[in-house]
């Protein structure tokens, strides 16, 4: 097997000192980010990101996504310590694991979680070990016009599956493919869109929108909510913990089920948000004891960290096969690579080895480090829990401010950030969804690329959208995921009555 | 108090704006099929048909929209001491420069804002951009503002 020998000379760059030096510092600060809440992994990552220009693509890489891998962690520890989500990814975790552990059962909870979260992290590793390269040589055959049928099906099911009012995602999806329009047409070298600000020529910088959306905007939103924290215990009994792992294996189908749906969730760019939603809806609707969902069922916690850790690992697989990101934060990571003169997609797999099976390979090491350190430090971070908001609230905003500045010196990304955490609390409170913004104004020019690259080759004739099975099958493939909304909508009036049910127990 | 209509409208109504300008912005760059491929505006023009089109649909759900509060008064008032803060901060930047404006920021939110004990703000509005100045211009060789002010001093 090729991969499986790709894969240890992966190892034989992901595990050299430096290397385990990045992954722990990337997770310490991921947990960190994923503990405060208005920091999430998407910004977490975009503010880490100009600090790693002078540094190897693999050793940046490997520092950017252990920070992914700790922030994924430390979302679910103040879900359930605090019954506050670090993450919108691990608000699912709270439903049942924070009644586990005001029942007195914290580490069984902690363990419940971090045992199944790394069950989900390696069903996606062993995943884009499996297929990445797989997928990445197919990919090799494509031209602009599969390009672009590809990146169609990806937009189409966030419209048709992305679980948000559709017409909400089709604009905020077309918001962020103009503001990626913005400044010089790479075709043409044209200037579009700078509306009389001249500085807009250099366009707005995706990191600078993240800041703002996720940022700026989750804080708005933390400080709307003025939440009291309630901690319960945050000592960790090892014994208790041990018994709690060895005894996982008994949930072996919820666990199994959960990754299958991180799976699709995150290759697919549903995100681990909804996965981690649809699998607590999936193992509640098909437990035996439904009775004891939000009263701290084991299933209910398992559920949703395999299904939320699973789908963020394997968010992966797109954005380095395919350059299409499967969430909010491998959106970001795959900007960071265009900036360090990497072109994401299958030209990956045959130029650049090291970094793509280096990175795969600190994927297995780096979740081991994450669940380590996650564990030990769980009384740190729950005692960093304790400073009032008040305090830490004005400092994220400082903190996303000089971020924003240190992107490109300017001033103006500063009110641009401002700007768009305007926007960003506005969308949250009227639930248009911000991942597609953001992965659009990341791949809209690739996507706009191979759209005129193709028209080119026909001569302007649409007909190159059908040309061959293949690509006919990608564009049908992608408007039957816009038109799934209204097959869903037709069916409604007669699922009323079970929605209702579910919501409501 | 602010109703979720009010929001909703809010929202549709500024994307609705933004792709009006990127319709109109987009004209200049021509629009449909030269010599060269499609032209540069061809691609926002549609895209800001779309944001035209999907934010009047959102606007017209909104306002069929039932009663329901989307934020209350407390939690306004909670929003607008965050903000205000914030924006005032951010227009300060280019006079009185990061480090300081950034002091500033920290003092009047902890010390004036939510009366804390004078030591505890005198140590964090100090701490605050001390801790800026290590990491970025020191530890990874970032120019943060220095602003106007310091420039009068020659700084």
């Amino acid at each position: 097997m090729a991969n499986i020998e790709s894969l240890l000379h992966g190892f034989t760059i992901a595990i050299t000192f430096p290397h385990l030096f990045l992954m722990v510092i990337g997770v310490l600060l991921g947990i960190l980010v994923g503990v405060l809440p208005g920091l999430g992994a998407p910004n977490g990552v975009s503010l880490l990101l100009p600090l790693t220009f002078g540094m190897q693509p693999v050793s940046a890489i490997i520092l950017l996504s252990s920070m992914y891998w700790g922030a994924l962690f430390g979302g679910s520890v103040t879900s359930i310590l605090f019954n506050i989500p670090g993450e919108p990814s691990s608000v699912a975790t709270t439903f049942d694991g924070y009644p586990m552990a005001r029942d007195g059962r914290p580490s069984t909870a902690l363990a419940t979680a971090f045992g199944s979260a790394a069950f989900g992290a390696l069903v996606g590793v062993v995943l884009i070990t499996l297929l990445a390269s797989w997928v990445a040589q197919v990919a090799l055959a494509f031209g602009p016009a599969e390009y672009f049928a590809v990146y169609f099906l990806a937009f189409a099911s966030f419209v048709g599956v992305g679980g948000t009012p559709p017409i909400k995602t089709l604009v905020s999806l077309a918001i962020g493919f103009a503001i990626a329009a913005i400044g010089i047409d790479t075709v043409s070298g044209s200037v579009r869109l700078t509306m009389g600000i001249d500085e807009l020529v250099k366009g707005v910088n995706f990191v600078v929108a993240v800041m703002g959306l996720f940022g700026i905007g989750e804080l708005l939103l933390a400080v709307e909510e003025e939440f009291h924290v309630k901690a319960v215990s945050s000592k960790v009994d090892w014994g208790e913990v041990g018994k709690t792992l060895i005894g996982l294996p008994r949930y072996g189908w919820t666990l199994l089920r959960s990754a299958a749906i991180g799976c699709w969730m995150g290759i697919t760019p549903g995100g681990p948000t909804a996965a981690s939603f649809m699998s607590y809806g999936i193992a509640k609707r098909l437990s035996r004891n439904r009775e004891k969902f939000g009263y701290g069922a084991p299933e209910g916690i398992i559920a949703p960290e395999t299904a939320d850790h699973s789908a963020g690992t394997s968010a992966l697989l797109p954005m380095l096969s395919l350059g299409i990101p499967g969430s909010a934060t491998a959106a970001v990571m795959m900007g960071g690579l265009m900036i360090w003169g990497l072109n994401p997609g299958p030209m990956l797999f045959i130029d650049q080895k090291d970094f793509v099976w280096g990175l795969i390979a600190s994927m297995y090491v780096s979740n081991i480090v994450a669940v380590v350190l996650v564990l030990l430090t769980v009384p740190i971070f729950a005692a960093l829990m304790r400073i009032p908001f008040y305090i830490i609230a004005p400092l994220i905003f400082i903190i996303c401010t000089v971020g924003a500045y240190s992107v490109s010196n300017s001033y103006l990304d500063v009110l641009l950030m401002f700007g768009f955490g305007v926007v960003g609390y506005l969308f949250k409170k009227t639930s248009y969804p911000l991942a597609p913004l953001v992965l659009a104004i990341v791949i809209g020019d690739k996507a706009e690329d191979a759209f005129r690259q193709a028209m080119l080759m026909s001569k302007g004739s649409l007909g190159i959208f059908f040309s061959n099975a293949l690509v006919t099958c990608l564009v049908l493939g992608g408007f039957a995921f816009l038109l799934l909304p209204l097959v869903f909508r037709a069916r409604r009036p007669r699922e009323q009555d079970s929605m209702l049910d579910t919501h409501e127990s | 108090m602010i109703s979720q209509r009010a929001v909703e409208l809010t929202a549709a109504a500024l994307a609705g704006i933004f792709g009006m300008a990127v319709v109109v912005s987009s004209l200049d760059n021509g629009i449909g099929w030269s010599e060269s491929g499609v032209d540069a505006g061809t691609f926002p023009f549609l895209i800001g048909i779309v944001i035209a089109l999907g934010s009047a649909y959102n606007f017209a759900r909104g306002v069929l929209l039932t009663y329901e509060i989307a934020v209350t008064a407390p939690a306004l008032r909670r929003v607008a001491g965050l903000f205000i803060p914030a924006a005032i901060y951010i227009a300060a930047i280019p006079t009185l420069g990061m480090y300081v404006a950034s002091g500033c920021y920290m003092f009047a939110s902890l010390g004036l804002q939510k009366k804390q004990s004078i030591v505890r703000t005198v140590i964090l509005s100090i701490a605050t951009p001390v801790a800026l100045y290590w990491v970025f211009e020191r530890l990874f060789v970032v120019s943060l503002p220095h602003g106007a002010l310091f420039a009068i001093f020659g700084l």
